[in-house]
């Protein structure tokens, strides 16, 4: 089956400075796939090649197995896409911004457009000059949407929603990948990711850091044992031990990070004489900082 | 996609479009009405032949109480030129990178057209927006007939017809500057300083020696600056307006499809 997304080597240089280095990134086709990172990590400029906005300095990216710069103008007919930062023409009101992207899309039948708005209680009939920044994300969402594109490439979809647009983008966004869309998601929020995504990327200082699913994500989550015993410990009894880091060591109370099988340090406790044991996977929003707060790789990079 | 990009332009900008119209029309109107009071003006005349200077600086060429003078001196040569050159220099400015600089280029970018017919959509609606300025002045110069003025239709039409290539010039060099740094600044800056010097030269190239030589390089020399309001406009004159805007075209397309938008 044919990658929605496939990009192979991906650099993006801004003169000097390296906003996106030798990404590989592979995204299969009907699921919703969660593209993280910290501010200024490359993930708008990753998008930007993606759609052919931006030319990459080197390497390939291919969306709905086509060339990104070649066939951009077919790839575009087949996405919807809101920017990270969306901005409307202030004195065009809703409505019209939607029929100008259905005459301009080709698209004749605005039912869905009309389902959409009132799905997300668009506020149509005023300049969007007038709007909030919400209801005018209400705006950019339909217009994404509208046209019942393959792939749906989503910069920061939910900044500015209320809690219950961001349940019904949720659910829009399923209902889409369970009819066979695919949804390529940049976002910062931790919990909705964790709720919403099939797979997650994470990207830092240009660099991707890793490809899983969120179950595998949270299996490969190290878990945090914490132990008090009836006498003071020495760390260095733990320390030893393959896939332990001792995080704390107080006098008879230890907090310990355990990546792989626990036995090991199972059996080095218990030969300690514990009054108390606890043992817990570190949740993904751990997990994901974590990985953001790993040291800056050694190239000097920064994104836009 | 038909012409939709044009059309959004062109729906975005009509009330400054008719705001231009309605400014040009205003002062066009007074300028012909005023005519006859300055037809006879013999002295006026003589001011004018006496600093051939200044009369250059303000593009009168001949005697400023014919017909031909007074509205090459008032209209033509300098006032209509300018306000088409703000039209056109701004929105070819606006249109690529700043709009890429407010954030509207992108989502347009990604709808399923090329970025050359974006460029070509663009510099239709540049086109249309100056056309209907120029022939709301050229249907008021006309009307200025009955006020005596003794023009031909034919010289307005061609006169206004150079102007307004004159100005899609400037305008496209804006755009082309534009569409190489991304920047509207950049692209107002180029514009501005190209057209002031194409009328400084042409302007001082009939009193200054070492500067007439450079006049075959100045827009406004192959659209007004001939005496064309009364001579009409040559196919040499069409030429060179026709191929520099062509060639400004051009090069805006080859820097557009490499410019990185946001």
């Amino acid at each position: 089956m044919t990658a929605a997304i496939k990009t192979s080597g991906l650099c993006k240089n801004y003169g000097p400075t390296r906003a996106v280095i030798e990404l590989d990134l592979v995204v299969e086709p009907g699921q919703v796939f969660a593209f993280l990172g910290p501010n200024g990590a490359g993930k708008t400029t990753t998008i930007r090649m993606l759609l052919a906005l931006q030319r990459p300095s080197s390497g390939r990216a291919a969306v709905l197995g086509l060339d990104s710069g070649k066939d951009s103008v077919e790839i575009h007919r087949r996405i919807g896409y809101l920017p990270g930062e969306l901005t409307l023409y202030p004195r065009m009101t809703g409505q019209q911004h939607i029929g100008w992207h259905a005459r301009a899309r080709g698209l004749r039948d605005l039912s869905l457009a009309a389902a959409l708005a009132e799905r997300f209680n668009a506020v149509l009939d005023r300049p969007t000059r007038e709007l909030s920044k919400g209801n005018r994300q209400k705006i950019g969402l339909v217009l994404a949407f509208m046209s019942r594109p393959e792939l749906l490439v989503l910069d920061e979809p939910t900044s500015g929603l209320d809690p219950l647009m961001r349940s019904e983008f949720a659910r829009l966004a399923r209902e889409v990948v369970a009819e066979g869309a695919t949804v390529f998601w940049s976002s910062h929020e931790l919990d909705e990711v964790q709720r919403l995504a099939d797979r997650v990327a994470i990207i830092k200082q240009g660099r991707l850091l890793t490809t899983e699913t969120v179950e595998g994500l949270r299996e490969s989550a190290p878990q945090t044992v914490h132990a008090r015993f009836t006498r003071p410990v020495a760390a260095s009894l733990f320390a030893g031990i393959d896939g332990v880091s001792v995080t704390s060591c107080d006098g008879c109370a230890i907090q310990l990070q355990v990546t792989g099988a626990i036995g090991p340090l199972l059996r080095v406790i218990a030969g300690h004489d514990p009054v108390d044991f606890t043992c817990r996977h570190a949740g993904l929003d751990e997990l994901f900082l974590a990985y953001y707060r790993e040291p800056a790789a050694p190239e000097s990079s920064h994104a836009r | 996609m038909h012409a939709e990009i044009a059309w959004l332009d062109l729906s975005n900008r009509r009330r400054s479009l008719i705001g231009y119209c309605l400014g040009m029309a205003v002062y066009a109107l007074a300028v012909v009405a005023m005519y006859p009071a300055f037809r006879t003006s013999t002295s006026l005349d003589k001011l004018i032949q006496s600093d051939s200077t200044a009369a250059a600086l303000f593009g009168v060429t001949g005697r400023i109480s014919s017909s031909g003078g007074w509205l090459n001196g008032n209209i033509y040569a300098n006032f209509l030129p300018l306000i088409m050159l703000l039209l056109t220099i701004g929105y070819g400015a606006a249109c690529l990178a700043g709009q890429d600089e407010d954030g509207t280029l992108g989502p347009l970018a990604v709808l399923p057209v090329r970025r050359t017919a974006i460029v070509v959509q663009k510099s239709a609606a540049m086109a249309a927006q100056a056309a209907v300025l120029a022939v709301t002045v050229a249907v008021l110069v006309i009307i200025g007939r009955s006020f005596q003025l003794d023009v031909s239709v034919a010289n307005v039409a061609s006169i206004s017809a150079a102007v307004l290539l004159m100005s899609l010039d400037f305008g496209m060099v804006a755009m082309a500057a534009g569409a190489l740094t991304g920047r509207r600044g950049a692209a107002i800056g180029t514009g501005t300083t190209v057209a002031a010097a194409s009328y400084l030269i042409s302007s001082l190239a009939p009193v200054v020696s070492w500067i007439q030589p450079g006049r075959y390089a100045s827009l406004f020399y192959w659209s007004v600056g001939k005496s064309q309001i009364s001579h009409g406009v040559s196919p040499g004159d069409y030429t060179v307006l026709i191929v520099t805007g062509l060639c400004a075209l051009a090069v805006t397309v080859l820097a557009f499809r490499r410019l990185d938008l946001h």
